[in-house]
């Protein structure tokens, strides 16, 4: 009787498991197709709110209500009417409500954090080698500018605040479109208008020497999934507070015909007492990536470094000039 | 010297040749013989143009003919500022301007490093992309042919699946949409940004650019590209420029990273550096003055 049930169950489990592999594209070669345009939008927030505290996932009724909540909060901010000190913080950020485009949804999997280590769903602590590096950068960040180089790459349009690597959802422009052959799959992030062309065969990696803004990146398969390594990144590319030594892994496994899961891991001790990982799931979309040209209509840069003359001529003294999304 | 055997000197310096590289001759419309390479037509389906690719010559800097001559910089990096001389890539030799439109591209021409958008690191658009002087990637599946370059870490999508369909709205690189006709890949690109030049020496189009692309892979290591200018407020009349490109064949070829913003910003910002004095350096390194500067932590 044991035995029949456990056989029954069994043959359940492969049925299950044929029908979810069944809506899963494939490629000629017999991989997976990551093919496509996905959108990485979720407001399930990036680190685990202190309200959810020992809490790894929600139910549908909790998952509702904090979509609720958000929707809520933004209609708040959309009809706010900015005066005072509110209306200073709104322009700090640049944006109003108008321009944000985060997404309605939390992840599929009703998680409470993208972050699933460390097990609390929280940042590790930073290494004191981490914190004496992110001070300079906020002192550096902080004061009028004395030329662009003082500005961070997302200013300069040298690399997108959301798209990484990794990418990770923020304020707008949460896109990115997946090109796949049987040697190379590239990754284009809508944001400032970037790519990878990751070999899928391991390729040969750059010497330490060779430090690239993205970082190096070399992709093999596991199974079904593809997997993505990640090194020799600049000491300003700065992920999250990372450094030159960050080993960045990420995985993109095809769920269904929708969805993309996105798992990476940053691993860096020098900056990090422990490694990180988020997981989302992607959105199969039928939108386009527009053209993303920030450098060319880079009129921000000019005018900071304009007003940090200015300033200079008229003898102020200003240390106010980090962002505020950054304080 | 025939087109193959220039080929044939370039690959001995550069590249190995292809074994299935042919020629045969037809008259050029100066009345020149010359020898064109034979497409090498495909078996099953559509030839496959997956590689990476790079044109040789100095079409980056003039598509017309020029001898060499001297950028700006030569003072600071001596004969590194040389630019390199070239045959003309236009076929027929000069590029048919308007009167008016010839005025301008002298006056370009004539303040080239200031204007020229690319000094700036501002998408070079197509053609102008396609023979800059890096490689380009290009990843080819039924739907969509993604090339990505490495100068800029620019990219476009040729769509392959959506005949007659118009760009949502003008980009630097315009709307790419793509067909075979019989072995050659032909892009139509339009919608492109008035701002991009053809080249350094002043080369311009308006906001009324068509170009037509034609990729016609010639044997396995080459592609013949031809792109057809069409652009009525300048020009009097369609106009043709035509180069190989090469396949880089070396064991670890591969993108690399021309995040070209940081060498643009001197250009851009450095009257708006902090201590100004009109001098700048061209190595890419921060000024002494601004470098040596503590910090108060």
């Amino acid at each position: 009787m044991k035995k029949s049930a456990s056989l029954i169950v069994s043959m359940a489990l492969l049925i299950v498991y044929s029908l979810v592999q069944a809506d899963v594209p494939m490629k000629a070669w017999g991989k997976p197709s990551l093919q496509g345009n996905w959108d990485f939008r979720t407001v399930t927030p990036f680190q685990r709110p202190a309200a959810f505290a020992d809490k790894e996932f929600l139910t549908p009724e909790e998952v509702e209500d904090y979509e609720a909540a958000v929707r809520v909060g933004r209609e708040a901010r959309a009809s706010a009417e900015f005066d005072g000190e509110y209306d200073q913080q709104d322009l700090d950020v640049g944006y109003n409500q108008f321009y944000l485009d985060q997404g309605t949804t939390m992840t599929t999997t009703m998680r409470t954090s993208q972050l699933i280590y460390p097990e609390n769903g929280r940042m590790p602590a930073m290494t004191e080698r981490g914190r004496e590096a992110s001070a300079y950068f906020r002192v550096l960040q902080s004061r009028s500018p004395h030329g662009p180089e003082d500005r961070n790459l997302y200013d300069r349009c040298i690399l997108g605040f959301n798209a990484g690597p990794p990418m990770r959802s923020g304020a707008y422009n949460n896109m990115m479109k997946l090109i796949q052959t049987e040697n190379y799959v590239m990754i284009q992030t809508e944001m400032v208008n970037d790519h990878r062309v990751i070999p899928t065969s391991g390729g040969q990696a750059l010497p330490a020497s060779m430090q690239l803004w993205k970082g190096d990146s070399r992709g093999q398969w596991d199974g079904d999934t593809f997997v993505v390594t990640t090194t020799n990144f600049t000491h300003l590319s700065r992920f999250s507070g990372t450094g030159e030594s960050m080993t960045l892994t990420e995985r993109f496994t095809r769920l269904d015909e929708n969805r993309l899961e996105y798992e990476w891991t940053v691993d860096d001790l020098e900056m990090f007492e422990d490694k990180f990982t988020a997981v989302v799931e992607l959105q199969l979309t039928d939108a386009d990536l527009y053209e993303y040209a920030c450098h060319e209509a880079n009129y921000a840069m000019p005018l900071m470094l304009s007003g940090a003359r200015k300033q200079e001529a008229t003898g102020v003294e200003d240390d106010t000039w980090l962002p505020s999304w950054s304080r | 010297m025939s087109y193959c055997r220039t080929i044939n000197h370039i690959a001995v310096g550069f590249l190995v040749m292809s074994m299935l590289m042919t020629c045969s001759q037809e008259p050029s419309e100066s009345g020149v013989v010359v020898i064109e390479p034979v497409m090498i037509p495909s078996e099953n389906g559509p030839p496959d143009l997956s590689g990476i690719w790079q044109a040789l010559g100095s079409a980056s800097w003039d598509l017309e003919g020029h001898t060499a001559s001297k950028m700006p910089v030569t003072s600071v990096i001596g004969a590194h500022g040389g630019i390199p001389a070239g045959t003309s890539v236009v076929i027929g030799g000069d590029i048919p301007y308007q009167p008016d439109a010839l005025g301008i591209r002298n006056a370009n021409r004539a303040d080239w490093a200031n204007l020229d958008p690319v000094a700036k690191c501002y998408i070079p658009g197509i053609p102008r992309l396609t023979y800059m002087p890096a490689p380009l990637q290009i990843l080819q599946t039924d739907t969509e042919i993604f090339i990505a370059y490495e100068w800029g870490g620019n990219s476009r999508s040729i769509f392959m699946d959506r005949p007659g369909t118009t760009a949502p709205l003008p980009s630097w690189m315009g709307y790419s949409l793509g067909k075979w006709v019989e072995d050659t890949l032909v892009v139509d690109v339009t919608s492109q940004m008035p701002d991009t030049w053809f080249d350094a020496a002043g080369n311009y189009h308006s906001g009324s650019l068509h170009v037509e692309e034609r990729y016609a892979l010639m044997g396995e290591n080459h592609i013949q590209y031809e792109a057809t200018i069409t652009d009525s407020e300048v020009f009097s009349r369609p106009w043709t420029i035509r180069m190989p490109l090469y396949r880089r064949l070396e064991e670890n070829a591969r993108i690399l990273e021309f995040k070209c913003v940081e060498f643009g910003e001197d250009l851009l910002y450095d009257h708006l550096r902090r201590g100004y004095d009109g001098s700048k350096n061209l190595d890419g390194t921060l000024r002494v003055d601004l470098i040596e500067e503590p910090i108060d932590q």
